[in-house]
C-alpha cells in the first residue's frame, strides 16, 4: 500500500473514530442496541487495523485504520444491515412497551368500573360503549404485539419476517397510544363528576404518563420502518 | 468469491465457525478467511448486524468479555444453533450435489446420461 494510494496519512486523525460517527449519524434505532452493534463494530476495526500495521510509527498506524475502514465497508454499504437490526430492535422495543400498556389500561377501566364512587356503574351508555372500544383496541394492539414479537423472534428461523411489520407495530402503537390519550381525557371528565375524584384523576395520570411512552416508541418505530 | 455470493450463506458460515468455541466479532471474520484460504471475500462490517440477527433468533448468545481495557462481545452456538447448522449443512450438501450433477454429469453418482 503506497502512501499515494492511500493519501498524505496524518497522525492527528482518526479513521476509525470518523467512520464509526458516520455510520452512528446514519442510522436511527434504540439507543442501547445502536451503542451496543457500533462499539463492537468499532472494536473489529481496531482490531483489524492492529493486524494491517507494519510499523508502530503514528502515520502508518492510520494508513492501517483506513485500511481497515476500506475493508469493513462504506457507511452507503453497512448501513442498510444495521438499520434493518435496529428497525427489528425499535419494532420489539415498542411491541413488548404495547404489551405492558394495554393490560394496564384494561385494569385501569375495570377498576373504575367496579370502585365504589367511581360511577363506572352508573357511566351513560355513550361512555359505556367507549370504554368497551378502547379495550378492544387494547386487547388488538396487545395480540399484534405478541404476534409481532413471535415473528421477529423464534419463527423468524423457519418464516421471513414480513418486509411492513415494523410498520405495523408502529401503528398498532399509534392506536394504543390514541386509546390510552381518549382514556385519560374520559378518566379527567370523569373525575369532576365521580365522587371518589382522586382514585379517577390518579389514574388519569397513570394512563397519561403511559400514553406519553407508548406515543414516543410508536414515532421511533415509525422512523426506523421510513428509513429502511 | 465475492462478498455478493457470500451473503446467502453467511448465516450457516457464522454458524460453522462458532461451533468450536465462543469467539468475538472481528475472530469470526479471521476464522472464515483462514477457513477458506482467503477465497471468500466478506464486507467485514456486515458481520455485526449478521451476528445480532442470529442472536436475536435465539441460535447464539453472547456476553461482554474484558481484555485489559478493551471490552468484546463474545458469542456461542444455543443448541438451536447447532440444530440450525446441522440443517444448513445438510441443504448445502444436497445443493451442491444436485448442481454438481447438472455440470459436471460424468462425475455424479447414479445412473449414467445415455450415449
Amino acid at each position: 500500500m503506497t502512501a499515494t494510494a492511500e493519501g498524505a496519512a496524518t497522525p492527528a486523525e482518526n479513521p476509525i473514530e470518523t467512520h464509526v460517527a458516520d455510520l452512528a449519524a446514519a442510522l436511527r434505532g434504540p439507543a442501547r442496541a445502536k451503542s451496543r452493534m457500533l462499539a463492537e463494530f468499532r472494536e473489529g476495526l481496531i482490531d483489524a487495523a492492529r493486524d494491517l500495521s507494519c510499523d508502530d510509527t503514528d502515520v502508518d498506524r492510520v494508513r492501517a485504520a483506513r485500511r481497515a475502514v476500506r475493508e469493513f465497508g462504506t457507511v452507503a454499504e453497512l448501513a442498510p444491515d444495521f438499520q434493518r437490526e435496529l428497525t427489528v430492535a425499535q419494532a420489539r422495543l415498542t411491541a413488548r412497551t404495547v404489551m405492558l400498556v394495554a393490560p394496564l389500561l384494561l385494569m385501569c377501566w375495570y377498576l373504575l368500573r367496579w370502585w365504589p364512587g367511581t360511577g363506572g356503574a352508573s357511566a351513560p351508555g355513550a361512555a359505556r360503549v367507549l370504554v368497551a372500544h378502547l379495550g378492544a383496541v387494547a386487547a388488538v394492539t396487545a395480540l399484534l404485539a405478541a404476534a409481532a414479537l413471535v415473528a421477529t423472534g423464534a419463527l423468524a428461523r423457519r418464516l421471513p419476517m414480513p418486509r411492513r411489520l415494523p410498520l405495523t407495530v408502529a401503528w398498532s402503537g399509534t392506536a394504543a397510544a390514541a386509546a390510552l390519550a381518549v382514556s385519560a381525557l374520559t378518566l379527567v371528565a370523569s373525575s369532576v363528576l365521580a365522587s371518589n375524584w382522586p382514585l379517577c384523576a390518579a389514574a388519569a395520570g397513570v394512563v397519561l404518563v403511559f400514553h406519553a411512552k407508548i406515543a414516543g416508541a410508536a414515532r421511533a418505530c415509525r422512523e426506523c420502518a421510513r428509513v429502511l | 468469491m465475492k462478498a455478493s455470493a457470500v451473503r446467502g450463506h453467511l448465516d450457516g458460515l457464522l454458524l460453522s465457525v462458532l461451533e468450536s468455541g465462543p469467539l468475538h466479532g472481528y475472530a469470526v471474520i479471521t476464522a472464515v478467511q483462514e477457513r477458506s484460504n482467503g477465497v471468500l471475500e466478506l464486507r467485514k462490517g456486515t458481520i455485526y448486524p449478521a451476528l445480532n440477527k442470529l442472536e436475536r433468533l435465539g441460535l447464539l448468545r453472547s456476553v461482554w468479555e474484558s481484555e485489559g481495557e478493551r471490552r468484546r462481545r463474545c458469542y456461542e452456538l444455543t443448541d438451536a444453533g447447532r440444530r440450525s447448522l446441522a440443517e444448513e449443512r445438510s441443504v448445502w450438501k444436497e445443493f451442491t450435489t444436485a448442481i454438481g450433477s447438472v455440470l459436471d454429469p460424468a462425475s455424479a453418482p447414479g445412473p449414467k446420461p445415455a450415449t
